[in-house]
């Protein structure tokens, strides 16, 4: 006797169709949150540093259930698959379907957890409350203490979003577009307040449950993780400059954890949309490196790009396009510099930058000893001293290192597309 | 130079060095190897005494809390021939403490901190690939070929996290075993396994994730390279996506 959990259309044929449109979606983290124990009773913990469960045939980590929960979407903006104007094939999951789906599957070990996106249903309030019914149900009643990241439908009700922060790791609103200007034209029934006004609630409770959380131990707790956002890129004109303006104010301002950018993949011809032949894929892994700078380098957008200059280097990451730009700041002799200055190396990673700084304090390295610690010197010799002496004969010109760095690298070849690279995972 | 022997299990490497550190004031003029089976040994054989391993694991605990645990992982990998760089590396962490592990210019600290490193890694790695599938009588089994004896903190893990329901972990290049079953985690050995009897609806469950994984991937950004040096082929043995492909 076939015995089956799962009904007809089949949730089989939903899953296809609602996973395939979520695949765009670029955030997979499921680091950064902490819940030690499964609850009494009940299934699931999170882990701080993240987990990758598989890779997909893209290579990237795959570490949730990524769905929606319809793509029967109301809107019709310009860039979006999903749009109503689109013909595609449309479903809606039940509630339990998606419950079924994420306990079937943490059981068995396929994912840390559950990330769960929508289009737009019959309205915003309308979506937003069955999203929170998919997940209060994992929480109370079936006790689930793995990790969810829920979406933030634009425009639905500060209660909705509360309590979405309430049973959620880690909540997101897409900031979609770049700028407001770009969003009345390509998304025209989305507002930019509807997008930042969560945020910025979202923001003020994460800060409250924190105070809270020092004062009682068990004051609730709201998205634990901290909330993210997306944009998409190449799909309207800002400059890079701009972009990264903005992802700097939202990490400063809004407390952000992380801006995924998702380069924009043709999917209509549109004439309010740019022509491409394929997505700008090499942008999105430029910006991905600038954003790291700004998190974990110290760097700011202004030191990266500028209005003359509001457009990364294709041929160079940006960290090596900065010292092309400040031959004054090298070179860096690596006994010495302080943490922060060794960051600023291209070439030398966190990781690096750490080995050198635990190393140092047992005796003076030397060239040899860089290889034994496990730095990689092959881009950061134009940039260093060891005890004085340089490791590259004097190319002290930026336009011979840069000479160099393109015919040592295949002129220009850069490798793409790059796994992201969940933060915390190896640093 | 003196030379020591102990006999290479765990606790003779470690009761070795516990007894040397204790009788030499100047460690850095002793060796020590596991004994092989030649006609002429060279050097004091030490008699392994598990007391006196415990005492310097605790020892190591108190002065140096992640020198210890990187000799935990050490362990896990089984290296054999490495009982010198391990003498080497325990003297200099009772020495300098926990910034040990940074003092990777010192060539058994770098040996010991690799092979620890590399046990560490698959632990991790093992936390998202390992697969359960469920069985004919609601338990569910995982298995796996781990190059690292890695199955005692891997099950610790399991028990944090799936606790309400019954699950075994199997070792098959080892044989060992780890079950855990309302609240009590417990470990052995099977020498006869036969793989069990699916529940009826497992196939089902796992078509559905075959389909997720396939959907998930980007079509125009195919990578395979990418995947594999991320997901090496050695644990695709047991990945339920994997299979049937
Ligand atoms: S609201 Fe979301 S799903 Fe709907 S068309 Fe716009 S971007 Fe697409």
């Amino acid at each position: 006797m076939e015995v089956t959990i799962f009904p007809a259309m089949n949730t089989l044929a939903k899953l296809q169709i609602l996973s395939g449109a979520a695949r765009y979606d670029a955030s997979c983290a499921s680091s950064g949150s902490r819940r030690e124990g499964a609850p009494p009773g009940g299934t699931g913990n999170t882990s701080q540093s993240g987990i990758c469960h598989s890779w997909s045939d893209d290579g990237r980590c795959i570490s949730l259930l990524k769905l929606l929960l319809s793509n029967d979407c109301r809107y019709d903006c310009a860039y979006c698959v999903n749009r109503s104007s689109n013909q595609v094939p449309r479903a809606s999951f039940t509630a339990r379907e998606v419950v079924d789906l994420t306990l079937e599957f943490y059981r068995r070990n396929y994912i840390e957890g559950l990330f769960l996106s929508s289009a737009v249903m019959q309205s915003p309030d309308q979506t937003m409350e069955r999203m929170v019914r998919v997940v209060e149900t994992l929480r109370v009643e079936e006790r689930f203490g793995g990790y969810i990241h829920l979406k933030i439908i634009p425009g639905s009700s500060s209660e909705l979003v509360r309590k979405a922060g309430f049973y959620a790791d880690r909540i997101s609103v897409n900031m979609e577009l770049p700028s407001q200007a770009s969003l009345q034209r390509l998304a025209p029934q989305k507002e930019k307040a509807a997008i930042l006004e969560p945020m910025a609630l979202i923001g003020r409770e994460i800060q409250e449950s924190l105070v809270e959380r020092k004062k009682i131990r068990s004051a609730p707790r709201f998205a634990p993780s901290g909330q993210s956002t997306q944009m998409i890129i190449g799909a309207s004109p800002e400059t890079d400059f701009q972009i990264l303006r903005l992802s700097q104010g939202l990490y400063k301002k809004m407390n952000l954890k992380r801006v995924y950018y998702s380069a924009y993949v043709p999917v209509s011809d549109d004439n309010r949309l740019p022509v491409i032949a394929s997505p700008p894929l090499l942008r999105e892994h430029r910006l991905y490196q600038a954003d790291w700078l700004l998190r974990f380098y110290g760097f700011t957008a202004e030191e990266i790009l500028s209005d003359d200059a509001p457009h990364l280097d294709e041929s160079f990451d940006p960290k090596t396009a900065w010292a092309l730009r400040h031959p004054e700041f090298f070179p860096v002799e690596i006994n010495r510099a302080d943490y922060g200055t060794l960051l600023r190396v291209p070439g030398i990673g966190v990781t690096s930058a750490k080995r050198i700084v635990a190393a140092r304090r047992f005796s003076l390295i030397t060239p040899e000893g860089m290889k034994k610690i496990g730095v990689v010197v092959k881009r950061a010799k134009y940039f260093i001293t060891c005890s004085g002496r340089p490791f590259e004969q004097s190319l002290h010109q930026p336009a011979q290192i840069r000479q160099q760095l393109l015919l040592g690298e295949g002129s220009g070849e850069v490798k793409l597309p790059r796994q992201l690279v969940l933060p915390g995972l190896y640093a | 130079m003196v030379k020591y022997l102990c006999d290479g299990t765990s606790d003779g490497t470690l009761s070795a060095i516990g007894l040397i550190l204790q009788e030499h004031s100047d460690p850095g003029l002793v060796t020590l190897s596991e004994r092989e089976d030649t006609l002429f040994e060279e050097g004091m054989f030490i008699a392994t005494d598990p007391l006196k391993a415990e005492d310097l694991f605790s020892r190591l605990k108190e002065k140096a809390p992640d020198a210890a645990r990187t000799l935990y992982f050490f362990m896990l990998a089984e290296q054999e021939g490495m009982a010198n760089s391990l003498l080497h590396y325990i003297e200099q962490a009772l020495q300098h403490g926990d910034k040990v592990n940074g003092y990777l210019t010192h060539p058994a600290v770098r040996d010991i901190v690799t092979v620890s490193r590399k046990a560490a890694r698959e632990l991790h790695r093992m936390k998202g690939l390992l697969r359960f599938e469920k069985l004919r009588d609601g338990a569910y089994l995982a298995q796996m070929e781990p190059d690292h004896n890695i199955i005692q903190p891997l099950a610790y893990h399991f028990s944090r996290r799936l606790r309400a329901q019954h699950w075994f972990l199997y070792d098959r290049k080892r044989r060992t075993a780890s079950s855990w079953n309302k609240g009590e985690l417990r470990f052995g050995t099977i020498e006869q396994f036969t793989t069990p009897a699916l529940s009826e609806d497992e196939k089902e469950v796992q078509a559905m994730w075959q389909a997720f994984f396939k959907t998930i991937a980007i079509p125009d950004r195919k990578n395979p390279r990418l995947q594999k040096s991320n997901m090496p082929m050695k644990y695709w043995k047991y990945l339920t996506e994997k299979q049937g492909e």
